[in-house]
């Protein structure tokens, strides 16, 4: 198979060389897309040692390859600049410990914030040319200084951008001068550091090309809903693709609907039994997706912020990014930790339910993600008082292997929706 | 087990003490009324400028976090947390946010102030605690009270210009808002002539905290620990001013006259997080008892400072807006961990202390997530034998006393192990 220029949107031709790696996009389309849940164990660990080896490809091209600290980073103007963003998270199954971030945080530290560290801290953080955050939360925020020191006692070092997104609602606080600012100021840093410069028309091309890809990854969602992927594929590409050049993300998600191409009538689900809808910061692990499809459940519908929330939404292209990123954030899909976003959070969650016809709602509390725990007993309240069915579990960063417990949960909300469903209770 | 005269020694109620009795219970009991009488009602986080209400003729402010801390000196954290937790909230959320969720949905009860008078609106910050935003938000959507969010840039390095101004907008956005809801006119003047009180109140504010230079020291930790109540309920006032004159009076006369709270001072120790409310009369009672003072906190001495300072930053007569906005970051929380480091140094310097206790505290992860390598820096860098214990500042079924004395008495231990290093063995005291 031999790809160099690929056609992926009316107004785009892409053109491998030099953004595409190649290798991560041979490696998934070689691999059985139907492959079993244990072929998936196996593939998940395969996949990120091929991610570690495409961020090594890159910088042995010359890339500058710049790792964003999750959760909505401008990936867009990273990409126009010529960098590769590749945002860090789902590292779990790159990392078999956390020796290395347990010298520098807490055990009560959330697993993302520990994964963060331990890949920065390890050999595979020695791929990146940079690191990207924002105030995305408490933690993260804290992490540059401490991923600085753990940097030094290996004796590395990497420049660290960081900007402030406002966290205000824009009818409270005019906040769109100073995002304006700092995203300019962010761009003059990243064209002083790496000896880039600026072009609008090649923001333009990113935006598109991740427009396509956002819509893409949608299209990948409407087949978990009909059943005919796994929700365990759909994570994994999902996550896969923050790790790939964004081009390399568009030709795998080309191929897989081209494999299974989805008719006009798929895109609304399919009247599969029992419906359910997932809540929370990461998708659930591997084996606990199994114990809910095991169980009969179909996940019709995600809240996932390395999913849905952070691929819902692309504005409008404009002549200028900092008014691009003014319509991004503002208009961003609700987060528990864009905090201005709260008032509109319950509102997506029940457009999302209708839009799925979902019969249940799973929330999975990331341990120490205080954002979401805030929110849940609220969340589940107001689904009760709607007759939608909830369950909570909670996973933290040991709860790799399968647990009894949670199939037993996991297995008794399964057969409430089944008999409530029998009984009609949950309107279409 | 230690005698029971060192037990007592300590943290002791002295004059200052008893008047800061009165001042909170004054506070609250003039919040509950003012609010039946029909003022307007604000809440906020701790770090909001609550000068700012002295503007208005008639708006009052309860701090539920100063509550919730006042709740768990009190023993009523764990009954108020386990109200909060059976209505679906999470044990790993903070303690404070617990305490104060089972108080206000269950109207007061089992609160020593009767709980707060319900606000007309909430105003959250960003910089000391994202988390206070979240919180918040439960009110705003249970009571449908507005919910105002001050967006303030955390300080890696010094406050920018840029930041300043952005901050100073919100401000006015802010008294905007106020004025809409309540119906009242602002008056900066009013605010001016607050700020001259805070300006006073901080001045004495240091000069208390100044008395732990002397040998022993004149205070203990504990006492700037309870004394800083005020200043969340009071700020921009003239009982506050005048409470903190007297407080740095009397403890200097102390000094002067030879009365010290821990008088065979051995050990002269720094606090590096919030208090553990919970332990305050136990905790400096035990260490009283081994000759133990922890005479200053990062808590209490970044009050009245700029990020990475330790000297009092104040109020210049100016631009009221410019000088809050640029106070804004006072408290530890907003800043990175150089200029954390910066500012420990300065106390460690100026006020010789021979050990950190770093507290890692499971409620508050923002204060907390950079002590590892602090405690890493402050030995290696300053040669200050330092430890780490677990606490969670109000929800006492989160410590372990045992354990905690286990590791303090081991930093004890490397203290004298490294003064017979650098002393002959015959002048192992050096106090």
């Amino acid at each position: 198979m031999r790809i160099t220029a690929v056609q992926i949107a009316p107004d785009i031709t892409l053109k491998l060389c030099p953004f595409s790696t190649k290798l991560s996009v041979l490696n998934y389309l070689d691999r059985s897309p139907a492959g079993t849940d244990d072929d998936c164990r196996v593939n998940n660990r395969y996949n990120m040692k091929n991610i570690n080896n495409d961020m090594k490809d890159n910088k042995a091209k010359g890339r500058k390859v710049i790792g964003c600290f999750p959760l909505y980073p401008p990936l867009e103007l990273f990409h126009s600049l010529g960098l590769v963003p590749v945002t860090l998270w789902g590292l779990k199954d790159s990392i078999p410990t956390t020796g290395k971030s347990d010298r520098h945080l807490q055990p009560y530290t959330c697993s993302v914030a520990r994964h963060l560290t331990e890949f920065l801290l390890s050999e595979n953080g020695a791929a990146l040319d940079g690191l990207f955050m924002y105030n995305a939360c408490d933690t993260l925020r804290n992490l540059p200084e401490i991923i600085n020191c753990g940097l030094a006692d290996t004796g590395r070092s990497l420049p660290i951008f960081k900007i402030h997104i406002p966290m205000v609602p824009r009818e409270q606080t005019e906040s769109r001068a100073y995002l304006r600012a700092r995203i300019k100021m962010l761009i003059d840093e990243l064209e002083e550091a790496y000896q880039v410069t600026f072009s609008i028309e090649k923001f333009r091309q990113s935006v598109s090309l991740y427009r396509e890809m956002r819509k893409l990854c949608k299209a990948l969602e409407t087949l978990v809903a009909n059943g005919r992927m796994s929700y365990n594929e759909f994570s994994r590409i999902i996550r896969d693709g923050w790790f790939i050049p964004a081009e390399d993300q568009l030709l795998v998600l080309q191929k897989i609907l081209q494999d299974r191409p989805l008719s006009k009538r798929e895109h609304v689900p399919s009247a599969v039994q029992s419906r359910i809808v997932v809540s929370g910061i990461l998708p659930p692990p591997l084996h606990m997706i199994q114990a809910f499809e095991n169980a009969g459940l179909t996940f019709v519908g995600n809240d996932i912020a390395s999913q849905n929330r952070a691929l819902f939404y692309t504005p409008a292209m404009v002549d200028d990014p900092a008014d691009y990123y003014v319509d991004f954030y503002n208009h961003h899909y609700p987060c528990t930790t864009l905090l201005y976003t709260a008032d509109r959070r319950m509102a997506a969650i029940r457009e999302l339910i209708l839009s799925t016809r979902a019969q249940g709602v799973v929330f999975i509390g990331e341990k120490f993600c205080e954002f979401e725990y805030f929110e849940i007993p609220h969340l589940e309240k107001t689904l009760k008082d709607m007759g939608v069915p909830t369950l909570f579990l909670e996973v933290s960063i040991d709860d790799n292997e399968y647990s009894e417990a949670y199939v037993t949960r996991i297995e008794t909300f399964a057969e409430l929706i089944g008999s409530a469903n029998q009984g009609g209770r949950y309107a279409e | 087990m230690p005698n029971e005269d060192k037990l007592k020694a300590g943290h002791k109620k002295t004059e200052a003490g008893k008047r800061l009795s009165k001042l909170m219970i004054n506070d609250y009991t003039r919040l509950h009324q003012k609010a039946k009488e029909g003022a307007f009602v604000v809440w906020i986080a701790i770090v909001v400028p609550a000068e700012l209400f002295s503007g208005f003729e008639n708006v009052v402010y309860g701090v539920p976090e100063s509550h919730a801390a006042m709740s768990a000196g009190k023993g009523v954290g764990p009954l108020q947390c386990e109200k909060a937790e059976a209505m679906g909230y999470s044990m790993d959320l903070c303690s404070y946010a617990r305490i104060d969720l089972g108080t206000a949905f269950d109207g007061g009860k089992d609160s020593p102030t009767f709980g707060l008078p319900k606000p007309h609106l909430l105003i959250s910050d960003n910089n000391n605690c994202s988390l206070l935003v979240k919180w918040f938000d439960i009110y705003h959507r249970a009571w449908d009270v507005p919910h105002f969010i001050l967006d303030i840039p955390f300080c890696y390095e010094q406050q920018t210009a840029r930041d300043l101004n952005y901050i100073s907008s919100q401000y006015r956005d802010l008294i905007r808002t106020i004025e809409t809801l309540s119906g009242q006119k602002f008056n900066i003047d009013r605010v001016r002539e607050a700020l001259e009180h805070t300006k006073g109140a901080l001045t004495n504010w240091k000069r208390f905290l100044k008395t732990a230079v002397s040998r022993p020291a004149g205070l203990t930790v504990f006492d700037s620990f309870v004394q800083m109540a005020p200043f969340l309920t009071s700020r921009g006032t003239k009982a506050l001013a005048e409470h903190y004159r007297l407080l740095a009076d009397e403890t200097e006369e102390n000094v002067a006259k030879g009365i010290f709270p821990v008088p065979n001072e051995k050990y002269r120790l720094l606090w590096d997080n919030i208090a553990p409310w919970h332990q305050l009369n136990k905790m400096s009672s035990r260490l009283a008892s081994l000759n133990a003072n922890l005479i200053a906190a990062s808590y209490t001495y970044c009050m009245g400072s700029l990020e990475g300072e330790f000297d009092l930053y104040p109020y210049d007569g100016g631009d009221p807006l410019t000088y809050l906005a640029r106070i804004q970051n006072f408290s530890i929380c907003p800043h990175g961990l150089e200029l954390r480091y910066q500012a420990m140094q300065r106390a460690i310097e100026t006020l010789g202390i021979d050990g950190v206790i770093f507290a890692s505290n499971r409620s508050c992860k923002v204060y907390s997530l950079m002590q590892m390598d602090m405690l890493k820096r402050v030995t290696e860098r300053l040669g200050i034998p330092s430890v780490m214990i677990d606490v969670d500042h109000a929800d006492i079924r989160k410590y372990s006393e045992e354990s905690v004395f286990t590791r303090i008495e081991a930093l004890l231990e490397v203290i004298d192990a490294k003064r017979g290093a650098q002393t002959p063995r015959k002048n192992s005291n050096p106090i």
